[in-house]
């Protein structure tokens, strides 16, 4: 296809010099892709009567003028247009009108054509990616497949972004999808951006069970660029950018003349005679590059891929920043006429960072603090006062150190040995060793030494990982007549060994040795320092078979299973299964749907499988017992370690189960110029693995680790892609994505323990407020506010709250029973809409996101728009009336912060240009762009972003908070170039 | 060439077959899923022997530490309940949703933290003994005869300390005494915790230990005659029944030892050395290094104070004596002093004015009254040391020998003896009035007056509407001297609910509580309830 395209490039680069009006004969043939004759195809002037046919030969003849467009068309082949501009002498190729669905989508251990597929997965290739200054890989897919939610929450340039798919599926599981690298387990961060090919999503359980206990999130297949000529090739690309940033929306908090004129009318701020704004001190304008080189080489048997990926990104924090060598190399060679396919893979990740005090924590002292304070005192040391909570923003950041290294080599090999025609077997080994040092360390003008005395802190940590991974695979396809059989069976081993250490030390003689050495300082010998070290291994095996037939493409079947084992499970329950079946019927395909030309493709599909969620820690399944200083006591005269149960044990926990229902339809229509997919879901998660609430008596701890309770998720998927202009000098692609997620927590039971807690707390505010947000309630949805809900606010300035029975209330009289829900922080609907425009040598693209039906906390809002606290600065809108009076209330947790977050966000625009060819001479491709992102949002949202809350870690089930505390997000504008040599 | 290239791939199939076994060998075996344990120790890899007796011990005891001065720990059931200590809003925080609020105005919820707190870390001990003995009886932890049967019986006396608390907090609760019944226990009526912690101190005490000193921390036989002296005090509580004699048979049996006496300065007693005081009959131990928990200076200084005593830490700046009990104390007694920071502190090097204490508090919050970060005295007993961390080493003296005369003399006076009582109150406060030792003494008849406790609520400004004072409690001089040697010991709650003040009178900004009769226990933990449908709501806290 690429090829063809060439082709008509050519050939309308040589009409330009052909001018003349004049009839000229053309004669040629008319082929298919693969070079067959096509006989009976028909050929017609448009705007004209003539036709001709082809011969059985394929070949042709006719006349024409300089000017026309030939048209070509013929059952089962996409037309042909062109415009004819001199040619006498002309082969024209016809595409199968099922080309598009040709397209080759990476499934678990193998590959589909997308016409085959009969589970709901999602491809993006490299040219429909993000473009621009790109953080992730996660981030190059934004927006461009539906269910799958991807959003960077922070702006720190060491951060990746977020990424869910189909809603909230485990409580104490990972809610982050596999990634498989190449074949093998990696994250989002493991290969540059650059350096990908093409991203598969494996989004029902139909399509992921072959990945079993590790597929309840989805798995994301990450393909990296190879060379695939078949002939001699030598290429070297470079991609380098530079790009800028600047906070997206700043907090408006009060300034030092804000402070003066309030002092004047009475309201008793503290003047403390000068002018600082701390927001403007602690930010700057980074400045940020990327460079990239990739190397192609080798010959038909023997090809390499090279790259160097470097980047230098600042963070608009001071001092915040990370540096990242990315080196990737891929060898292949076939031997013995191609039946042995070697291939070996080395990448190795170096990434630095040297933050200070550049912390989220540090943001919260710059707002707060009082604008009418200086940075230094008269001694030129940092200016502190003493009050609770409060330190000099620049002080923390530039008395702290806080510097990491991380380190990870990847060694991946596999041999592929092919001995007759469809049959495959391979073998796969690959090694992941990673290793993360960090240092810590204050100096003797940190607010430790100056408020606390301890004379320098200082700590190390340091942690190590190795994945192995083996599996063998065989795989075995044949068609025969109509028929098409593919399958597979395989082995997989994969274990890994963690460990680390911990250390930290304070009150030492000096700060110049920072964290480089420990022994110097003293709270060791006064036993106040610290020290941990772990280790943990962890073993996962499975066994998996699967095979997938076609009639025709019209019926498709797929049925798969695996076996898996994990060393985390108790001794009866370490093996699950983990089936999975689809089916798929091709309507177009019918002859009685020949005579409607259309629909080129019309798939129904449907699927069910089941996955599994590993445990999120070793040796829960243990009885076991620790000795632990907080248990020990005073006997004998001497302290002595405590001996205790490290849990409430409990040798029964198994794989958390979840059931995927998925159906689907797969549609192509005029021409293939629009097409697209529909999914609809129902995934219920049973077994889920969880802290449940014991009685305690007679348990030991109010908790153990359970297999209880059912969640659901529910959801409409839509992706519609429109070729909109495809053939012409002005071409237009749009894409656009939507998808729906409802979940509900079935229950929280289980069968050892049928009473329980039908609900549990989640989210905390912080301090001072110190209460929980959100409640997750059995028969609710996960990320539901749970909050007092204010209704007015009363002429003392207090807020006026609606009780449990529906009255309102004087907050002073409202207890906790009176909370009640308000709102859910996970959006019902999430759309993207992708453009890409091209005139000529000019390419432009922009995408918008979305995401409706969610409220968010803003806690700016909550802990800086209420004016009754003097020591701390506050947002301007703080004195503002709240219906109408002035509020005289405490810091409260209400739901007068949790606002509607609707937005719609103009997220990505890139405008490029391409020279022509051979413009410059030895340069083959040169590009040129000028790109942005998160440059506009569309929103009543009152907060800075509405899309940076996060939904992991602490806040899996509190989503929806815009916390006070966080690394502002950022826009960003970036010029980059791409040359091709 | 042909040929060798077709006899390769066959030799390849070989070799590919053989390194796939061979893969899977190096792998340890396709399936073996044996979990290798490295940073836990395995209960079958495990041989205990007597030497790891105090270890296994350990943890039952361990739980009173965060149970006492733990967050939200037991030190703040018992005293923010009652009328010494209060947490007001602050500049920088101490709202906490109200959590303070509750507790000052009675307004505790099912779901309410301290209480549940202390629910779980008694309980904790006791399951973990219960544990232990399980261990000692079934032969896993193999122990001389001897050794075994003291053991047990120490488990025993310290479970049922245990078990004190929650009859003296939560009232109707299960009785676990095997470690193995995991069944959902049934809920048992406060008369049958009081009759079953009774008969097993009663059982225990001639197998427990005499010793003091190696015993220090630990349940011999004289903590073992105080804690039972202490629930036969309250006996009237708990039951409906008086057992004054029980308290005097109790209480003679611990002076008629000698192997107690006062601590000739008041502050020993306190101290961060006060292992070493002769007083202690039974202390919860804290250390800086080992034996971490002891936080209550953090919870109560300003974060100023911290160059007051050249910390390492900064203090967080909360609780603070309630102003009108300050106002009950002889300005003589050198008591208010050792146990309450007041006025104006200094730096620990330059000596300049750091911050000044203020006696008087505007209000607990909630209604926008924010108290400033010097108001209210600071809870000062537990001397805190120059080079503080956020741990101290102060123990916490559960049980002392001026406890054991008081508890003496309250059941003298309550039977008609006021002036033998007179005579050991008097001893009590002897160290207390140094300068002025004609204040030492009282008589009898002073015991029977009512309290000096200016009872009332408290405006913003200080002053006390609605008065009904302190005269009309019955022994309420014997109170307030109860108050004021034990202020700050987590008593309170259970000597003024032993006075009826906690049911009938108003301080600060509490009023009595609609249903105050109820609330003299606290509610079963609504989580508890919601997991073991066996257990039934204390009265007044139903839905």
């Amino acid at each position: 296809m690429k090829r063809v395209t060439i082709l008509l490039l050519l050939l309308w680069n040589v009409s330009l010099f052909a001018q003349a009006q004049q009839r000229l004969s053309l004669s040629g043939k008319v082929v298919d892709s693969g070079g067959n004759p096509i006989t009976g195809a028909t050929l017609s002037l448009e705007g004209q009567d003539q036709q001709v046919s082809s011969q059985t030969d394929g070949t042709f003849s006719l006349s024409y003028e300089t000017g026309n467009t030939l048209r070509v068309t013929s059952v089962g082949y996409m037309p042909f247009r062109m415009m004819l501009t001199g040619q006498t002498v002309f082969t024209v190729v016809l595409q199968h009108a099922s080309e598009a669905l040709d397209e080759v989508v990476v499934v678990g251990y193998g590959t589909q054509r997308k016409g085959e597929i009969t589970s709901s997965i999602a491809s993006v290739k490299s040219e429909d990616f993000t473009k621009g200054a790109v953080k992730d890989a996660g981030q190059l897919i934004q927006g461009k497949v539906a269910g799958l939610r991807i959003s960077t929450p922070s702006g720190d340039p060491g951060e990746s972004s977020q990424i869910n798919l189909r809603g909230l599926n485990s409580i104490n599981g990972s809610q982050n999808p596999l990634v498989i690298v190449d074949g093998v387990p990696g994250d989002l961060n493991t290969v540059s951006p650059e350096d990908i090919e093409s991203i598969d999503v494996l989004k029902d359980g139909s399509a992921a069970a072959i990945y079993g206990t590790r597929a309840t999130a989805g798995v994301i297949l990450v393909t990296t660029r190879r060379n695939t000529a078949t002939e001699n090739r030598t290429t070297i690309e470079y991609n380098g950018y530079t790009n800028m940033q600047t906070l997206f929306r700043k907090p408006e908090m009060m300034e030092a003349s804000d402070y003066r004129r309030l002092i004047a009318t009475g309201v008793p701020y503290e003047d403390l005679g000068s002018e600082t704004n701390w927001i403007d001190e602690v930010t700057r304008s980074p400045l940020s590059h990327n460079h990239n080189v990739t190397l192609f080489g080798g010959n038909s048997r023997t090809n390499f891929t090279g790259s160097v990926n470097y980047r230098d990104w600042e963070g608009i924090f001071l001092n915040s920043a990370q540096e990242r060598l990315n080196v990737r190399t891929n060898l292949n060679h076939d031997m013995f006429e191609g039946k042995l396919k070697t291939n070996v893979q080395l990448i190795s990740r170096n990434e630095k960072s040297n933050n200070g005090g550049s912390s989220p924590y540090m943001w919260r002292q710059a707002i707060i603090r009082n604008p009418t304070d200086r940075i230094y005192n008269d001694s030129g040391k940092w200016q502190e006062r003493d009050a609770y909570f409060y330190d000099n923003p620049l002080g923390m950041i530039h008395e702290s150190i806080a510097d990491r290294v991380f380190r990870e080599t990847r060694l991946s090999g596999s041999l592929d040995y092919r001995p007759i025609d469809g049959l495959s077997l391979k073998m796969l080994a690959a090694r992941v060793q990673s290793n993360d040092l960090f240092g810590n360390a204050t100096s003797f003008d940190h607010v430790n030494t100056t408020k606390n005395n301890m004379n320098g802190t200082a700590s190390r940590d340091t942690r190590s990982s190795v994945d192995n991974l083996m599996e063998l695979t065989a795989n075995y396809t044949k068609t025969f007549s109509d028929h098409k059989l593919d399958a597979l069976v395989g082995y997989s081993w994969q274990d890994n060994t963690y460990e680390q250490f911990y250390a930290y030390n304070y009150d030492f003689p000096t700060d110049d040795y920072t964290y480089n050495k420990l022994e110097a300082g003293t709270a060791i010998q006064r036993g106040l320092a610290e020290m941990t070290s772990y280790k943990e291994n962890r073993k996962l095996a499975g066994f998996f078979a699967r095979v997938a037939y076609n009639y025709k493409e019209k019926y498709m079947a797929m049925a798969s299973i695996r076996r898996e084992g994990s060393s985390t499970f108790g001794e009866n329950y370490k093996w699950g299964n983990f089936p999975a079946i689809s089916v798929g019927w091709d309507i177009a395909k019918e002859d009685f749907m020949a005579g409607v030309k259309p629909i080129n493709q019309l798939k129904l599909r449907a699927g069910f499988g089941v996955t599994g969620t590993i445990a999120s820690a070793a040796y829960m399944s243990q009885t076991s017992y620790n000795f632990e200083r907080t248990q020990g006591a005073y006997i004998n005269g001497k302290w002595v370690p405590g001996f205790v149960p490290t849990r409430n044990f409990n040798p029964d926990l198994r794989w958390e189960r979840k059931h995927e229902y998925n159906v689907g339809l797969d549609f192509s229509v005029f021409d293939n110029r629009v097409h697209g997919s529909l999914d609809y879901y129902n995934r219920d998660v049973k077994d889920l693995l969880y802290q449940f609430n014991v009685p305690s008596p007679p348990y030991l701890y109010s908790s153990m680790m359970l297999n209880a309770g059912e969640m659901r998720n529910r959801g409409f998927e839509a992706l519609v892609h429109v070729d909109a202009f495809r053939n012409g000098d002005f071409k237009w692609k749009t894409g656009f994505t939507v998808a729906t997620n409802k979940n509900e927590l079935i229950n929280l039971s289980n069968d050892q323990f049928n009473v329980t807690v039908p609900f549990f707390d989640a989210g905390y505010t912080g301090e001072p407020i110190q209460t929980s947000t959100h409640r997750v309630e059995v028969g609710r949805s996960v990320g539901d506010f749970y909050v007092l809900k204010t209704v007015g606010v009363d002429e003392n300035g207090k807020w006026l709250v609606e009780n449990n029975a529906g009255e309102v209330i004087p907050i002073g009289e409202s207890s906790q029973d009176d909370r009640q829900y308000y709102g859910n922080g996970i959006p019902d609907v999430n759309l993207g809409w992708n453009n890409s425009f091209n005139y000529k040598n000019i390419d432009f693209s922009f995408s918008f996101r979305g995401s409706f039906g969610h409220q968010v906390l803003n806690m700016t809002r909550l802990y800086y728009e209420n004016p009754i606290n003097k020591a701390y600065n506050v947002l301007k809108t703080a004195y503002d009336p709240v219906y109408g009076e002035t509020l005289t209330n405490d810091l409260v947790y209400v739901s007068h912060y949790i606002e509607d977050a609707d937005f719609l966000k103009l997220d990505n625009v890139t405008l490029g240009y391409t020279f022509p060819a051979k413009a410059i001479k030895g340069i083959q491709n040169l590009r040129v762009y000028a790109s942005g992102f998160n440059l506009m949002t569309i929103t009543g949202y009152k907060g800075l972003d509405p899309e940076a809350t996060s939904y992991q870690g602490d806040f899996t089930f509190a989503p929806g908070i815009e916390h006070r505390d966080r690394y502002p997000t950022t826009r960003s504008f970036t010029l980059g170039l791409n040359v091709t040599f | 060439m042909k040929k060798t290239y077709k006899s390769m791939p066959r030799k390849f199939a070989r070799m590919l077959a053989g390194m796939s076994m061979c893969g899977c060998l190096l792998f340890t075996g396709c399936t073996n899923l044996e979990e290798e344990v490295f940073s836990e120790v395995l209960a079958k890899n495990f041989e205990p022997t007597e030497r790891d007796l105090p270890s296994i011990v350990a943890p039952v005891y361990a739980s009173f530490r965060s149970l006492m001065f733990g967050w939200q720990g037991y030190f703040d059931l018992q005293e923010e309940s009652a009328d010494h200590i209060i947490t007001p809003v602050r500049p920088n925080g101490w709202d906490d949703a109200g959590t303070y609020r509750r507790m000052h105005q009675h307004n505790w919820t099912t779901i309410q933290w301290q209480p549940y707190n202390t629910w779980q870390q008694a309980y904790s001990s006791i399951t973990k003994a219960n544990m232990v003995m399980m261990q000692i009886e079934d032969g896993t932890l193999p122990l001389p005869e001897d050794v075994a049967a003291t053991a047990i019986a120490e488990l025993r006396a310290a479970r049922a300390l245990a078990y004190y608390l929650l009859l003296d907090n939560h009232g109707n609760v299960p009785i676990v005494t095997d470690y193995r019944d995991v069944e959902l226990p049934e809920q048992k009526t406060r008369k049958q915790l009081y009759d079953f912690v009774v008969n097993e101190l009663t059982e225990v005490i001639p197998s427990l230990s005499e010793e003091v000193a190696p015993m220090y921390a630990r349940m011999n036989v004289w903590a073992a005659k105080a804690l039972l002296a202490k629930i036969y005090l309250n006996a009237q509580v708990y039951t409906g029944e008086a057992q004054w004699a029980n308290v005097i048979v109790q209480t003679d049996d611990i002076i008629q030892s000698g192997a107690f006496r006062l601590d000739s300065d008041y502050k020993n007693v306190f101290s961060p050395t006060n292992h070493e005081s002769p007083e202690i009959i039974f202390s919860v131990p804290y250390d800086e290094v080992y034996g971490h928990g002891n936080q209550l200076h953090m919870k109560t200084l300003s974060p100023l104070s911290r160059l007051v005593y050249n910390m390492a830490a900064g203090p967080w700046g909360g609780n603070c004596a309630v102003p009108q009990f300050i106002d009950t104390y002889d300005v003589d007694d050198q008591r208010l002093y050792d146990s309450w920071l007041q006025g104006p502190q200094y730096h620990a090097s330059t000596g300049e004015l750091v911050i000044t204490y203020q006696q008087d508090v505007p209000g607990i919050g909630g209604d926008g009254t924010i108290a400033a970060d010097n108001a209210g005295f600071r809870l000062g007993k537990y001397a805190i040391k120059n080079g503080a961390t956020n741990n101290l080493d102060n123990d916490y003296p559960m049980f002392r020998y001026a406890d054991v005369l008081m508890m003496k003399a309250e059941a003298l006076l309550r039977t008609g003896r006021e002036h033998e009582a007179a005579v050991l109150v008097s001893d009590v406060r002897e160290r207390a009035f140094k300068t002025t030792p004609e204040k030492a003494t009282v008589n009898g008849v002073d015991l029977l007056k009512g309290s000096a406790y200016n009872y009332g609520w408290q405006e913003k400004d200080g002053t006390v509407n609605g008065t009904n004072g302190g005269a009309d409690i019955p022994f309420g001089r014997f109170l307030d001297e109860l108050g004021w040697e034990f202020t700050g010991e987590a008593h309170r709650r259970q000597d003024i609910i032993r006075f009826g003040v906690f049911q009938t009178k108003s301080w600060f900004n509490h009023r009595p509580h609609a249903k105050a009769q109820t609330r003299t226990l606290f509610p079963i933990p609504n989580d508890e309830i919601n997991k073991n449908p066996n257990l039934d709501q204390n009265p007044g806290y139903e839905e």
